[in-house]
């Protein structure tokens, strides 16, 4: 049997992905130099490369794209609106103190949280010191070993993933965040360990600025 | 740059995004994401297995962008080739009686994508076209064409599956590709 003959029958296995490592390799260093089998191969191709075409087309989870875009662009990411619309109406608003003053140039303030209804007893305020911002939190639940909280940062209408956080005794977490002055809002949503690319919920902190 | 990058073909759009271009990128996913989701739903059966499929696929082609090479295919033929890979990849994790049930198994929680743009309608339309070709196949070509693209089985395990000798399954491939080719080069179907 010559080294065609072996090889003529791999053609359109090759293509469909059903020759092991093995027989794919010695399939491969044979189509290189077997015009015959290339010729098979060209002809063959294109069934096999239709074959994605013949199953039913389905609309990609909403989420997907922003998901993806997250990881191939860095820059803040457009979400839908209503997430927030719809927090609003699940927060308590509690009073939200500014305390603007100049220290050195930089401005200083401190804005009151806002906290889900879920958390009665837990609060907290936005700390800003120029470029240096410090989200600290109280009575916050303790989410177990599998949930972290994280922080999510609004430019906009497009929502930052910042960074995730677990709290301490008495349920207290002190964030340090990066340079809030060019942002529209500091929120908090309950996610899985790891952390998420487009917040999974309602925020349950607000922290309008 | 041009005005509209949506005016551009593939080719050049994946040019753009070898030069390290988001937006090019998300016009990629706009055009062939739903082709890539639904080729990963069809060998995966889940949704989850299915997101996370396209999700890795395309960060990989993001990542290795510079692999992209015009003359050995369309972009959408690459792109859909890495999602397969990927898909089979981690079909081959899970047990066989899984990877079975979802080859050939039809999945009742699928539904179509509506019709939004020409270019949709032209897809189904290929799809309806494609899917014709195939099932006009005799029943033993079309399954053994299945449980390899779809299922991920090499040629010996759909022998012993079938219980037929690995030469007869190869024939049925190669009988089989051979018919689809020339229906789909014909416009027979």
């Amino acid at each position: 049997m010559t080294e065609h003959e072996r090889h003529r029958d791999d053609v359109a296995a090759y293509l469909l992905g059903a020759l092991n490592e093995d027989e794919r390799g010695a399939f491969e260093r044979h189509l290189r130099e077997c015009d015959e089998c290339q010729d098979e191969f060209d002809r063959l191709q294109p069934a096999a490369e239709a074959l994605p075409a013949s199953v039913q087309q389905l609309p990609p989870p909403p989420g997907l794209k922003a998901r993806l875009m997250a990881e191939v662009d860095p820059r803040p990411r457009r979400i839908p609106r209503a997430p927030l619309a719809v927090a609003a109406a699940t927060l308590i608003a509690l009073a939200v103190a500014f305390g603007v003053s100049q220290l050195g140039g930089d401005e200083s303030r401190t804005v009151t949280a806002t906290v889900a209804k879920a958390m009665p007893r837990a609060g907290g305020q936005l700390d800003i010191q120029g470029q240096h911002a410090t989200l600290r939190l109280h009575d916050m639940p303790d989410l177990g070993s599998t949930r972290v909280y994280q922080v999510w940062l609004q430019h906009g209408d497009r929502m930052v993933p910042a960074r995730t956080f677990e709290v301490g005794p008495g349920g207290t977490g002190d964030v340090r965040l990066p340079d809030v002055r060019k942002t529209d809002g500091v929120f908090v949503t309950r996610e899985d360990r790891g952390g998420a690319r487009v917040p999974s919920e309602d925020p349950i902190v607000s922290v309008p600025l | 740059m041009a005005q509209d990058i949506r005016d551009l073909a593939d080719e050049e759009v994946m040019q753009l995004v070898q030069r390290e271009d988001p937006r090019a990128f998300e016009l990629l996913y706009d055009r062939h994401g739903g082709a890539a989701y639904s080729l990963a739903y069809r060998i995966t059966g889940r949704q989850a297995a299915a997101e996370d499929v396209v999700q890795e696929a395309l960060l990989s082609i993001w990542r290795n962008r510079l692999r992209y090479d015009q003359t050995r295919g369309s972009v959408r033929t690459w792109i859909l080739g890495i999602v397969h890979n990927r898909a089979i990849d981690g079909l081959r994790r899970s047990s066989v009686h899984d990877r079975r049930r979802a080859t050939l198994e039809v999945v009742e929680e699928r539904f179509e994508a509506k019709e939004r743009t020409d270019v949709e309608v032209a897809r189904r339309e290929e799809a309806r076209s494609v899917r014709g070709a195939l099932e006009t196949l005799p029943a033993e070509q079309r399954k053994t064409i299945e449980l390899a693209y779809f299922g991920g089985f090499s040629h010996t395990q759909i022998a012993e599956m079938l219980h037929e000798p690995v030469g007869t399954v190869k024939g049925r491939m190669r009988l089989g590709l051979e018919k689809m080719r020339r229906q789909l080069a014909g416009g027979v179907v």
